[in-house]
């Protein structure tokens, strides 16, 4: 019966993470993490999209800040200069990102490759040029943006906060777990598979790919919004092209086709800069080269996501765990005899 | 089944200076194994990926099922005809695209395969059943009855079209990891999967062996008995005149005959573009 | 460009334009500064053409080789106080140093990977390069400014007011391009990076080596790149983000240029330099100094969706 259990060990420790995300915030562990973890749940969302997008059609998109600007931003003004309800300034901020990202979806998701990459750097980086602008505050940004309300239940604390982030987090994960089951998820990983033969069994190739592009760009709004109603204050430093270059670390470490290793991305990364890095002041002002080598290192050596190939390592390592002693024997003979005869293998 | 599923009229496609088909007019029954034979560089393939809507034609019509497959793009339709044909030249005349004309019934196969590598056999089926079903990402998302109803749906009828190949024992394993003949059956079966009318063949025996071959032969019989159309390109004869009722031979993009098996066989033309090519 | 820091403008008095028409010296004077802005982001362009086209790799980090020329020259020339050749040529060395070493680690260990893993491997290199370029170790955030060539003194031409690192800009691009062409169609090695760029199969079959031809185009773009740092620095200052927009805008340029034509990537990279530089003379409206980066960028969007409307036509 026990080995029953332990069979089933991926629900387990999605059971225990589940335990742990709901306790967390009662400070039931040691360190106050409820802010880190708020941000962590709102660039998982963002980073869900990325996935999906960069993944299953492979289409690189370097300007994702954009529009989660643009939902921080839209929600911002509206409910702040406008008294409009912040839920009704979400749904209004996630309506225009979503139209615009179609507008702009057909012509640009025609360019392949570097050039793809390139056009949604540069729509990235107007966009922020723009905000950074026009919007109130110009390049200071802007508070006193009101949190979000249900009734008379106000989310006013991080506590409060923390639970409606997640519970939209987990939301967005879910629903895009089923897009990726279901007869549209076929016909995304067909689109990376071949393109010329998805054509070929019917599906509108360039619509998906603007279909999974504005997806992308709602999660980007809705967490953009989330952001500012949680922040209340919002400049547009936080939108810029780096931001962008972040949110796709984030979606390379969790692994592009993978949608649940979005929050194990959008984790380690955010712990990486904003706990480490900040808080305990070590090498400060190095983030930004180690975000680099870690961007490269990745790449060259995991392209297909710290989550995949930590999970080959640990199937690896389940099976031949009997063996490690005889292997790591195996390993210092050849090393120590390979120094010891000068080099010569013997 | 009778009467003319597919019909081109001056099919013309040029590749800047290149003129792969030079005003081929072809003329495909209903039910039969038409197959279109010819020299390398005779334009074969460039031929179906016109068919298929790969390729824009450069001018000439092809006429499916009675319909055409020119179409007046939605900005154009208020124009009155005439004038339209004026300012919209051959240039311009835009034709159905490729996904569309499979929903309309014409699926077909690639030459090096094209298999969807993530997914298992069954998966690359499913694939195909896509455009039989109706289920968007709203239903996905939310996973609404009607989309675990159509999910069922398309499961079983991939698994009808993966035995019917064959490869029912192979379901569930990565379809990149067959071997290539029965990589070949998979995608067949694929192109079936989306329940066509006429299906497209592009050198479906290239790289079998001959058991291989005479297994295809029945397979593609199979398909004609269930009432779809056959279009193959094919460069090994004795397959080619052992299934083919009808064939049709290109030289240098122009038609240079058609007719039978014993037909073409004695023809000089058909002869003397060959040059005496032995295949296989 | 983040404010309270310093932009300094290539011009005498950024206050006095701000009605939108302008007389024939200012119009001058920003049509100079757009040729030499331009002639930066002109040999960007070309070594971003030069890399893609001898390995079909778009590298992120060029605008950084630029970034690197500039900063090592104000290390070089100001902190260490070598005389100014020395410190202009070490630079660009070191530059060029820069490249081959981000080459060998980055790309050539990374084999057959995607697209999209070399694109993100690339901008995680100029994100490195960058970001060590930022740490207080090295220059921090402060922008710096190398001695210019000749005095700062602005010299008079037809009316209009400009330094004279202007001119050297100009003139050090136009030799630049001259020798390149030189180099790609009478030594032997320009021409086998050419054979590379055409066919690089066929390159293989006639003995070239490809991985030694990579390494070259690299050492050759980050060169360019920081040939352009060392000459723009005395007159816009550099900092250690200025490599971003410098890149950009030269990969702009090299689009223009089709990434295989050097010349039409020159005339793209002034173009967009002239571009820009008209935008802030004109002052009115959406052309103003603020927005001056989207223009390029705009130029850069028209034709790309240019070139892909004309693709897609093929199919149906």
């Amino acid at each position: 019966m026990l080995a029953r259990l332990i069979s089933k060990w991926p629900y387990l420790i999605m059971a225990v993470l589940l335990i742990v995300l709901i306790l967390l915030p009662f400070d039931w562990f040691p360190g106050k993490y409820t802010t880190l973890m708020i941000f962590i749940g709102i660039s998982t969302m963002v980073t869900v999209g990325l996935c999906l997008l960069m993944g299953y059609t492979g289409q690189v998109s370097l300007g994702q800040a954009a529009f989660f600007g643009c939902g921080a931003y839209i929600s911002g003004v509206f409910s702040k200069y406008y008294s409009v309800n912040p839920w009704l300034a979400m749904l209004i901020a996630a309506a225009v990102t979503g139209v615009f990202a179609y507008v702009i979806g057909y012509p640009i998701l025609r360019l392949r490759g570097n050039y793809l990459a390139l056009a949604t750097l540069a729509i990235g980086v107007i966009v922020w040029i723009i905000l950074r602008n026009e919007g109130p505050g110009g390049p200071d940004g802007f508070s006193g943006i009101p949190a979000l309300s249900i009734g008379g239940f106000a989310f006013d604390t991080s506590f409060k906060r923390y639970f409606l982030v997640w519970g939209f987090c987990l939301a967005t994960l879910f629903i895009s777990q089923n897009i990726v089951r279901s007869r549209s998820g076929r016909a995304l990983r067909a689109i990376h598979g071949s393109e010329a033969a998805a054509e070929s069994i019917g599906i509108n190739v360039a619509q998906f790919k603007v279909k999974i592009f504005v997806l992308s760009a709602v999660y980007a709004s809705l967490a953009g919004s989330l952001f500012a109603h949680h922040l209340r204050h919002i400049s547009p430093q936080t939108f810029d092209a780096m931001a962008s270059v972040k949110l796709v670390v984030m979606a390379v470490i969790g692994g592009l086709a993978s949608v649940w290793g979005a929050i194990f991305g959008a984790g380690t990364t955010r712990l990486l800069s904003d706990e480490i890095l900040v808080r305990y002041h070590v090498l400060s002002g190095w983030d930004i080269p180690i975000y680099g080598l870690i961007l490269v290192l990745v790449m060259i050596f995991m392209p297909q996501g710290l989550f995949v190939a930590l999970r080959s390592a640990s199937y690896w390592l389940r099976y031949n765990w009997r063996e490690l002693p005889s292997i790591t024997k195996g390993i210092y003979e050849r090393k120590v005899l390979r120094l010891r005869s000068g080099g010569v293998q013997s | 089944m009778s009467g003319t599923i597919l019909e081109t009229r001056g099919l013309t496609k040029a590749f800047g200076g290149l003129v792969a088909l030079n005003d081929v007019d072809i003329s495909v029954e209903a039910g039969k194994i038409t197959a279109i034979i010819g020299p390398n560089g005779a334009g074969k393939t460039t031929f179906f990926n016109t068919i298929a809507g790969a390729y824009r034609p450069t001018s000439g019509d092809i006429i499916f099922n009675g319909e055409t497959m020119k179409r007046t793009p939605w900005y154009a339709k208020a124009i009155p005809p005439r004038l339209r044909q004026k300012i919209f030249a051959e240039r311009l005349q835009q034709y159905i695209p490729a996904h569309r004309r499979t929903t309309l019934g014409i699926a077909r196969t690639f030459q090096n395969v094209l298999l969807f590598g993530s997914m298992t056999a069954l998966e690359n089926i499913m694939a195909g059943q896509h455009p039989r079903s109706r289920y968007g990402f709203f239903s996905a998302a939310l996973k609404l009855p009607r989309a675990r109803r159509e999910e069922e749906r398309i499961s079983l009828n991939a698994m009808k079209y993966l035995n019917m190949v064959g490869l029912g024992t192979y379901a569930g394993q990565n379809a990149l990891s067959l071997p290539l003949g029965q990589q070949k059956l998979l995608a067949i079966a694929r192109a079936l999967a989306t329940e066509p009318q006429l299906l497209l063949l592009d050198e479906p025996g290239a790289g079998l062996n001959t058991l291989e071959k005479r297994e295809l032969s029945e397979l593609i019989h199979r398909i004609k008995e269930l009432g779809t159309s056959i279009i193959l390109v094919e460069h090994d004869m004795p397959l080619v005149m052992g299934i083919a009722e009808w064939i049709i031979v290109l030289d240098s993009g122009r038609k240079i005959a058609e007719g039978t098996a014993s037909q073409i066989q004695k023809d000089e033309r058909v002869i003397a573009a060959y040059l005496g090519e032995e295949t296989d | 460009m983040k404010k309270g820091e310093a932009w300094a403008s290539p011009f005498l008095s950024e206050s006095d334009f701000l009605s939108c028409s302008m007389s024939a010296d200012q119009f001058l004077q920003y049509l100079l500064a757009g040729l030499s802005q331009g002639s930066v982001y002109a040999l960007v362009g070309l070594g971003f053409t030069i890399i893609y086209a001898v390995t079909r790799i778009i590298n992120f980090a060029q605008g950084e080789f630029v970034m690197l020329g500039g900063m090592l020259s104000f290390t070089l020339g100001v902190s260490a106080g070598l005389p100014l050749a020395v410190a202009a040529i070490l630079s660009i060395v070191i530059t060029a140093i820069i490249g081959a070493i981000m080459y060998l680690l980055a790309i050539r260990t990374a084999k057959r990977a995607s697209v999209i893993s070399l694109i993100i491997i690339t901008i995680g290199a100029s994100i490195f390069i960058r970001g060590i370029a930022g740490t207080k170790e090295m220059w921090g955030v402060d922008a710096v400014r190398p001695l210019p060539f000749t005095g700062s003194e602005s010299i008079g031409i037809l009316g209009a007011y400009i330094q004279p690192q202007v001119l050297w800009v100009i003139g050090a691009a136009v030799l630049v391009t001259v020798l390149l062409q030189l180099f790609l169609t009478r030594t032997v090695v320009g021409k086998a990076l050419k054979a590379c760029a055409v066919n690089p199969q066929a390159a293989v079959l006639v003995g070239i080596n490809i991985k030694t031809m990579a390494l070259i185009a690299f050492i050759l773009a980050a060169a360019l790149g920081g040939i352009g740092g060392v000459v723009m620095a005395p007159w816009t200052m550099m900092s250690y983000h200025s490599g971003f927009m410098i890149g950009l805008k030269g990969f702009v340029a090299a689009s223009i240029g089709g990434f295989k034509s050097p010349i039409a990537t020159v005339i793209g990279g002034i173009l967009i330099g002239v571009v820009e530089n008209m935008v802030v003379g004109i002052n009115y409206g959406p052309f103003t100094s603020q927005y001056m980066d989207v223009w390029g960028l705009v130029v850069l969007l028209a034709i790309l969706l240019i070139r892909s409307g004309r693709l897609a036509s093929e199919e149906a």
